[in-house]
């Protein structure tokens, strides 16, 4: 059960995004998300949403695992949509109106919007980003991208390996949190059933167990990184060297353009 | 009499996805009441997923899983009942400790029962004795314990539950021999105190020769034999060849054999092989040379 969670998780393959250098599809990522909060008409939406399903065809990542990813944030879209019907007021008659509750056409329109956009900034970014990106690519790329940063003392060096040590250790976590599970089952726990009150003291059993390895994953990682030299980011040199090619720059133009003609069609 | 029956169980995992993997395929299985059963196989041959078959944290995807002549999913309600029945130690139990003390996470068991205070402390007082812990380890914190100390108290958390089928994914792995030999010897006194049915997955081919009656071997998702130690250690190469051994000393009678000294078949003990041998030393007109 909780294996299905797949939010944030690499997809291995060979398309164009999988090759665009990480630092571009950061830069590329930012500007998605731009443009998408920019479209405000029917038009621009229409344009948003293509570029959305093109990204998507050329990652050539199984719909099936876009889907999967977007379930899990489903609740919230879900619950958005409902706020924006009933809390929308709009100058003409109620399409539908009971006690206090009143629907009108522009809450239904900003429902719909709302729910399009939140899919298209998840699914899009999603394979932007996580799907089409391995998480060391990804935290090379950050680390990269916000060096200049570094001149103002910001430990982005340090930040970057958080990450990366973060994103590396979420299956373990899942898999050890299943595996207490299944322990404590074996001795009768029960998750599903009684109130709110013993749901929650039920998770008793499986959060101590599951901190307690934590931490000494953590001490034993930190002993491991030691006993290899591991000293920060000074004078540290890589396997991989970034470079970008000329897809990459071709990349942003044509994603500069997606936001410049989405800014064009708005009202 | 059979106390737990499989007919024809498979299992699936990650089903829908390109990562699918048939865990167990048509397995057809019968455990004696009252026996101690050996799981042995390579590592990914299925004995994990078989195991949480057992207690019901899987359900087959074909086949039935009967326990006492019924299918444990005839009634779904009664799950939790079926866990106090068939109680199963996972592998490295040690990580599943939770309480302030040791008494206490003992009695996580018993108390999801729902027995009274007073039976409760007879179970956990029961069970620390099984597995060699004295009284004043149960008032400490189990964090406070060493590895081997934590396992025990793991497994007598389990044992608590009097569970009438006990199973042990790899109940001693990464102990020393004198913390193997202990836990064992906890196991055989369970058994022999409430005439439980014993499942004992392991790696070590000498532990299973010493403490079991029948050994079942899986290989691939099925089962590959199923029979008593002499009959299963007497295909050495064919357990050879599906990636498993016999017993050292076993190995070692095989290569005396072979030198022209045959001290006879079934010997997988270090102790039967003493015996054997010791004619051969007294008097010297044993035939050696």
């Amino acid at each position: 059960m909780l294996r299905d969670i797949t939010l944030g998780q690499y997809f291995p393959g060979n398309s164009v995004f999988h090759r665009t250098d990480p630092r571009m599809k950061i830069v590329l990522t930012a500007l998605y998300i731009a443009a998408v909060f920019l479209a405000d008409s029917w038009w621009s939406y229409l344009v948003m949403v293509m570029g959305a399903v093109l990204i998507i065809l050329f990652s050539r990542i199984p719909l099936r695992i876009v889907i999967s990813g977007f379930k899990a944030v489903m609740l919230i879209i879900v619950f958005t949509a409902i706020l924006n019907i009933f809390w929308t007021s709009g100058d003409n008659e109620p399409l539908w109106s009971f006690w206090k509750i009143r629907i009108y056409t522009e809450g239904l329109e900003h429902a719909g919007k709302m729910v399009l956009r939140l899919a298209c900034l998840l699914m899009g970014t999603n394979v932007l980003v996580s799907y089409t990106t391995s998480p060391i690519a990804l935290t090379d790329g950050i680390e990269r991208l916000f060096a200049p940063l570094k001149l103002i003392k910001l430990p982005v060096h340090e930040f970057a390996m958080m990450m990366t040590i973060a994103l590396r250790f979420i299956p373990t976590l899942i898999e050890e949190t299943d595996k207490i599970m299944n322990a404590q089952k074996a001795r009768g726990a029960d998750f599903t059933e009684g109130n709110l009150v013993r749901r929650v003291k039920a998770l008793i059993p499986i959060l101590i167990p599951l901190f307690v390895s934590a931490f000494m994953r953590a001490g034993e990682l930190a002993t491991a990184m030691e006993c290899r030299c591991y000293n920060g980011g000074e004078g540290r040199t890589r396997m991989t060297v970034l470079k970008t090619r000329f897809t990459d720059w071709l990349m942003l133009i044509i994603f500069i353009a997606y936001g410049v003609g989405i800014v064009l069609i708005r009202n | 009499m059979t106390k737990i029956e499989l007919k024809g169980v498979s299992y699936l995992y990650g089903g829908k996805t390109p990562f699918e993997k048939k865990a167990l395929n048509n397995i057809n299985a019968c455990i004696e009441a009252g026996s101690i059963t050996g799981l042995i196989g390579h590592t990914g041959s299925g004995k994990s997923t078989l195991v949480q078959l057992l207690n019901g944290l899987l359900r087959p995807m074909e086949g039935q899983v009967l326990l006492d002549g019924r299918d444990i999913w005839e009634k779904r309600a009664r799950m939790r009942d079926l866990r106090f029945k068939v109680g199963l130690v996972f592998q490295y139990p040690e990580y599943q400790l939770f309480e302030e003390t040791v008494e206490k996470d003992i009695a996580f068991g018993p108390k999801n029962m729902g027995l009274s205070d007073e039976e409760i402390r007879h179970r956990v007082a029961d069970a620390a004795k099984f597995c060699g812990l004295d009284q004043r380890l149960l008032k400490k914190s189990p964090f406070e314990l060493s590895g081997g100390q934590k396992r025990r108290v793991a497994i007598a958390g389990v044992m608590a539950m009097t569970p009438e089928v006990l199973i042990l994914d790899e109940p001693a792995a990464g102990l020393d021999p004198q913390g193997r030999s202990d836990i064992f010897g906890g196991i055989c006194e369970y058994r022999r105190k409430t005439g439980a049915t014993v499942i004992i997955v392991s790696h070590s081919m000498e532990d299973i020769a010493r403490y079991c009656d029948r050994v079942l071997v899986m290989s691939k998702g099925q089962v590959w034999a199923e029979g008593s130690c002499d009959e299963i250690f007497n295909r050495a190469d064919e357990l050879e060849a599906i990636g498993l051994d016999i017993p050292q000393i076993a190995r070692f009678v095989r290569m005396l054999k072979a030198e022209g000294v045959d001290l006879g078949d079934n010997l997988y003990t270090v102790g039967e092989v003493y015996r054997a041998l010791i004619p051969y030393f007294k008097g010297g007109d044993g035939g050696a040379s």
